[in-house]
């Protein structure tokens, strides 16, 4: 078959092809996110808490973000799965994506204060909890850091 | 709409065309497509001669193809089969198939002269408007021309004719045209609601187009531009880069907040809707009443497939339990169910409160980052929708979505004609 198409059809073609600039991702492993929590804290004692995205290549990275201002969650639950506070719950966050450039070996800090205190505003129980961060993009689910383990003291 | 500018639907037949065509466009193989095409099983090991070499070594060679998987040749004089059986018995053997029971057809034209018809008429077919493909049938023995409607029909016959194609020699077919497959994320012309803009260093979803004081143009959330709230003159492009070709219009609306009155509580700055309107740029065309629509709600796809068509707009907020959609750039086409209407809702990290605003909500993700803008929109049957607003936020889970009613929209940017 000696076949030609429209040149509609051929541009179809060179879009299928190659990859799609539009969506070019960094590859998953050339941005690191962390979470930076104490060990251990006195009851009451509020818990800074900070999240670190860094591009630990030698390259620029491109990445995307939810929100004007960085959105980003921080989940603190119980050992056995039951979370007691959630930095995200119950509020609206503007659906707005940003598109910013980290430099080789540049680090992103996102900071945040955890005041012990459950979504309900009750006071949280000495114990031992564990926490995560997520970092919402475009992507169907969040960039996650590693859970980290927080010990509250009488 | 126009078809032939926004992308609406490949069918499987002009898919497979298409693939084709993008073969014997790029691929080393174009001297030989059909080798590559439906050889499928122990003959994908053998390929068959290219067609030029069979037209050079087969007496009266008119074409070869697969007919129910049994290797077929066209041969001006059937009897003198024997150097068709010599130059494909090998590839008839890997398709468990003897030389002699290689099928013979009686050709009406030799190959070299299809082939040469076939050049001329592509040189010139695709000037006329509705000509979707030119063929050298093998299995037909002609030269064949996929056309979209019986005027371009006339045409390439007539064309025929000046090159000296015999009539006889040439098949018109009515197809169905071939478009090119795009996203939301894709440039998208003439622009509809839902496709991916970009402001600075900012990516949303435009919400509809609209005119508004006699000015074309389009509204998307106002948080999508340089200041919320304030008329800063942002400038749009559509999909992704800031340069003249995707640029697509300028903000000209933007309502300020208002503190302490209208119900707004203390201490907030607030607004009925997180809309504004911008200026169409010239020489952009906008499809009023349309939006992008991909291949369905709720599957994850991006790929626009149609486009829904704005028939009227929603009077006041939604009610609790109605099924609504929306397409944006990120998610693409979701739906979910009205959980509140005429929610006072505050915007996560500020101190501002969107008053009114109706929220939706689904078990699945319904939005993400960059789905700001998305026009909101109840489904009536068909692919005629009426608009209800615009989207503006989500939860951090996505299942969640809320929107400005498209009453709200019109109370802080005037009247505006979306249809």
């Amino acid at each position: 078959m000696r076949f030609s198409v429209g040149a509609a059809a051929l541009a179809w073609c060179a879009a299928v092809v190659p990859a799609r600039p539009v969506s070019a991702r960094p590859p998953p492993d050339s941005l690191r996110l962390t979470l930076v929590a104490p060990e251990s804290v006195r009851v009451g004692q509020p818990v800074p808490l900070v999240l670190r995205l860094t591009n630990v290549t030698d390259q620029p990275v491109g990445a995307h973000f939810l929100g004007r201002t960085i959105a980003f969650d921080i989940v603190i639950a119980r050992e056995d799965g039951a979370v007691v506070w959630r930095r995200l719950a119950g509020t609206a966050v503007q659906g707005i994506l940003q598109i910013k450039t980290l430099a080789p070996g540049e680090t992103l800090e996102l900071r945040d204060v955890w005041r012990q205190r459950t979504n309900a505003g009750s006071p949280v129980p000495p114990g031992t909890f564990v926490v995560r961060g997520l970092l919402p993009s475009d992507e169907p689910a969040p960039r996650r850091t590693p859970h980290v383990r927080l010990r509250i003291f009488p | 709409m126009n078809r032939n500018t926004l992308t609406v639907r490949m069918l499987a037949a002009g898919a497979v065309l298409a693939a084709v065509g993008c073969r014997d466009a790029m691929g080393p193989t174009a001297a030989a497509p059909n080798a590559a095409t439906g050889f499928t099983g122990l003959a994908q090991g053998v390929q068959a001669p290219d067609l030029a070499t069979l037209a050079r070594i087969i007496p009266g060679f008119g074409g070869f193809y697969l007919d129910a998987g049994v290797p077929t040749v066209y041969l001006l004089d059937p009897a003198i089969r024997g150097p068709a059986e010599r130059a494909l018995g090998a590839y008839a053997a890997a398709r468990g198939v003897t030389p002699a029971q290689i099928r013979v057809l009686q050709a009406r034209y030799h190959y070299r002269d299809l082939d040469r018809w076939f050049q001329r008429i592509s040189d010139e077919a695709f000037s006329t408007p509705g000509v979707v493909y030119t063929d050298l049938d093998e299995a037909a023995n002609r030269v064949a021309v996929g056309v979209e409607h019986g005027a371009a029909a006339a045409s390439m016959r007539e064309l025929a004719a000046r090159l000296g194609i015999p009539a006889e020699a040439l098949i018109v077919r009515e197809t169905e045209p071939i478009h090119f497959l795009q996203t939301l994320r894709d440039k998208v012309r003439p622009v509809v609601g839902g496709v991916q803009i970009r402001f600075s260093n900012f990516l949303c979803s435009l919400s509809f187009n609209a005119v508004r004081a006699r000015t074309s143009g389009f509204v998307t959330a106002s948080h999508c531009s340089d200041k919320q709230g304030a008329v800063d003159g942002t400038l749009y492009y559509q999909p992704l880069n800031q340069v003249p070709d995707e640029f697509i219009g300028t903000e000209i609306a933007d309502p300020s907040f208002f503190r302490n009155s209208q119900g707004c509580p203390h201490g907030r700055k607030c607004r009925r809707s997180d809309a504004n309107f911008s200026q169409g740029a010239s020489g952009v065309t906008f499809t009023l009443g349309g939006i992008a629509q991909t291949t369905g709600a709720n599957n994850g796809s991006l790929d626009i497939a149609g486009s829904f068509t704005i028939t009227g707009d929603a009077i006041g907020n939604a009610t609790v339990g109605q099924t609504l959609d929306k397409v944006g750039r990120t998610t693409g086409w979701t739906e979910g169910h009205v959980t509140a209407s005429c929610a006072n809702v505050g915007v996560s990290g500020s101190n501002i409160e969107l008053l009114c605003q109706d929220i939706v909500e689904n078990t699945v993700q319904i939005v993400g980052a960059g789905d700001s803008g998305s026009p909101v929109f109840f489904i009536g049957g068909g692919s005629t929708v009426t608009l209800h607003g615009t989207l503006w936020g989500g939860n951090s889970s996505g299942t969640l979505l809320v929107y400005s009613p498209i009453a709200n929209i019109e109370q802080e940017l005037g009247s505006l004609t979306t249809h």
